[in-house]
């Protein structure tokens, strides 16, 4: 293994940051290592969200985690936006700044949606290009997820996993290897997941997503409304085994519950890399008929008004 | 034209249109936009989308197509709550799919998704049939409200500088002083209003189900303390007096022009009483955040305080 992580830093485990714990984080001491925020939450935040934050960045470590970079849209990149995260990212020292492989509008339009791309050598040199664009404005490696994703496109030649191992090689930018977003595609794109963790090169990964996701019958979307379940344990084992350890983040973002829930669940992590956890967790999985709404897939996070 | 010769921009064009058309993925596919990216009939449709096991392609691609209206509506929804409480679900996600097709997001931010709102729905109203404020003007000013709500929120405070308590005049040249100017905290905006819904929106955050009230004018001013934003109702006279401060009017102007129209029996001693007693819970509520003395000059501001300035005042 030639440099773990990029040269970043283990961080260990931690969870995502929502404004429901504020008044909890602003209290308690929170049992989790650090922090991932949502970039476009924070960025142009000059109320209580950033001032929170502030606070915070002065006891815990920050990761930032975008959902608007759209690095693989056909539209321009948007150089204002890339400002504002460089600045965000200067101001709270955040250890690195992530988003997704994918793209989220063409034609000026946001859809906010984490859409997936047709992965072929067009667009891979598309992406290959914008990255290294990214990365010269931030003056640091990009970190790039796997999404989840619900479609597969005829114009596609390579597996994901490939066409992230050849991105990787052409721009030393890292992965976040989200291990649910494996599964969830593995599912509905018939691939074994346990074959697309050993094929991403362990060397590049920096981080690990853990989420829950609700199971539709037919396919399973990415709702991050629930607990891990053994399966996706079962994989981070496995990718946790490859790497030798990098950090790792618990995501849960809708039917969010009370922040000693979060800190139980990422505690099951850090068993499972202590070889302590046997893997039976036995978290049910949710289904949609069990939570009675129709799913929706993440991201959906939006920061409300408090009024007095 | 085989499967894999599209282009990735027209793929990514085709995708778009098809998952945002209002009334489907079989619609979007048929839909001129999708048509003009990738000519394509529904039976085709798998030479672009691949089916899975379980799903054909038309499916698959629904579930990007729910998720885009129910993700967008679950952020208008946050952002509108007492608009959302009064339309109902059905009607609120009839109203908030209309928006959307004309008001797409076109930003990095879902704050941005939001701003326009309020004029869809004055521009959209149904036809007045009174001069009397109905029930179009009531959502309208639901909505109105709510927006502002949200922009004082997280937009530019004085939480981190010290706003102006009024310490620092000279009670011995008190001419002096109603020749200045006040400059506003950035986080003030003063609102009419048609209906009371400020208590209606409060009452539905509250999860009570309040009754839509009688029109009455309302005159807020909301502004934000402790990162949290607080609205205060009050009567027409003091809201004139600091909209006339608003707009750069010095104060001795603001106070003459108001007192000339609504108080021509002006017992004296009494309003001196009501200007103090309106200066003293303005300045508590740190509605100020610099006193100028006259004449005006906005390039002698100092930058810290520059961006407390009305924007149309430099």
């Amino acid at each position: 293994m030639s440099n773990p992580r990029l040269g970043m830093p283990h961080l260990g485990f931690g969870v995502g940051l929502r404004t429901t714990h504020f008044p909890y984080l602003l209290r308690n001491e929170a049992r989790v290592d650090w922090f991932e925020i949502i970039s476009e939450n924070f960025m142009d935040s000059q109320g209580r969200p950033r001032h929170v934050l502030d606070q915070l960045a002065e006891r815990y470590r920050f990761v930032m985690h975008g959902v608007s970079l759209s690095v693989g849209s056909s539209d321009p990149l948007n150089f204002d936006y890339l400002r504002k995260l460089k600045r965000l990212a200067d101001e709270i020292r955040a250890v690195w700044v992530s988003d997704h492989l994918c793209w989220t509008g063409v034609a000026g339009i946001n859809t906010h949606d984490l859409l997936p791309m047709p992965l072929n050598e067009e667009s891979l040199q598309h992406v290959i290009e914008r990255v290294n664009i990214v990365q010269d404005c931030l003056e640091r490696p990009l970190v790039l997820e796997n999404p989840s994703s619900y479609v597969t496109f005829a114009a596609s030649t390579m597996p994901e996993w490939e066409f992230l191992t050849r991105l990787t090689e052409e721009t030393d930018c890292g992965l976040l290897l989200d291990v649910n977003n494996v599964y969830v595609s593995s599912v509905n794109h018939d691939f074994d997941p346990a074959e697309y963790i050993r094929g991403v090169p362990a060397d590049r990964v920096v981080q690990f997503h853990l989420a829950g996701h609700t199971n539709c019958g037919t396919h399973l979307i990415d709702t991050h409304d629930g607990p891990v379940i053994d399966p996706v344990w079962e994989l981070y084992r496995l990718a946790h085994r490859l790497t030798g350890g990098v950090a790792t983040l618990l995501e849960w973002d809708a039917r969010i519950p009370e922040f000693p829930v979060l800190e139980h669940e990422i505690q099951k992590a850090r068993q499972v890399t202590d070889g302590v956890a046997t893997l039976d967790f036995e978290a049910d999985e949710l289904t949609d008929a069990r939570t009675g709404h129709s799913p929706v897939p993440q991201p959906a996070v939006y920061v409300t008004a408090e009024v007095e | 034209m085989s499967p894999s010769s599209h282009s990735l921009s027209t793929i990514q064009s085709w995708m778009q249109a098809v998952i945002r058309h209002p009334e489907g993925v079989e619609a979007g596919v048929a839909d001129e936009a999708a048509q003009a990216a990738i000519p394509l009939s529904l039976p085709d449709i798998e030479r672009v989308i691949t089916r899975s096991r379980s799903l054909d392609s038309i499916h698959r691609l629904r579930i990007y197509s729910n998720a885009y209206f129910a993700r967008l509506l679950e952020v208008l929804s946050g952002e509108f709550p007492a608009l959302a409480h009064t339309l109902g679900d059905e009607l609120f996600a009839e109203f908030a799919a209309g928006y959307l097709q004309q008001h797409p997001s076109q930003s990095y931010t879902l704050a941005e998704l939001v701003v326009k709102l309020p004029e869809h729905l004055a521009a959209t109203r149904p036809e007045r049939e009174s001069t009397d404020p109905d029930w179009a003007d009531f959502l309208i000013d639901l909505a109105t409200l709510e927006r502002i709500y949200s922009e004082v929120f997280d937009g530019s405070g004085v939480e981190s500088v010290t706003v102006w308590r009024g310490t620092d005049l000279d009670p011995t040249t008190p001419d002096r002083w109603a020749e200045g100017h006040l400059v506003f905290a950035p986080c003030v905006r003063l609102v009419t209003l048609r209906f009371p819904v400020h208590e209606y929106i409060t009452a539905v955050r509250r999860k009570e189900a309040p009754e839509m009230p009688a029109p009455s004018p309302t005159y807020l001013v909301v502004s934000r303390r402790d990162y949290v934003v607080r609205r205060v109702p009050v009567p027409l006279t003091e809201f004139r007096v600091l909209s006339e401060l608003f707009q750069r009017k010095s104060i001795a102007e603001a106070l003459a022009h108001v007192w000339s129209a609504d108080v021509p029996t002006t017992d004296v001693q009494r309003s001196a009483q009501q200007v103090h007693d309106w200066f003293r819970s303005w300045t508590a509520a740190g509605y100020f955040v610099e006193w100028i003395p006259a004449p005006f000059v906005p390039e002698q501001l100092p930058d810290a305080l520059a961006h407390g300035v009305p924007r149309d005042a430099r």
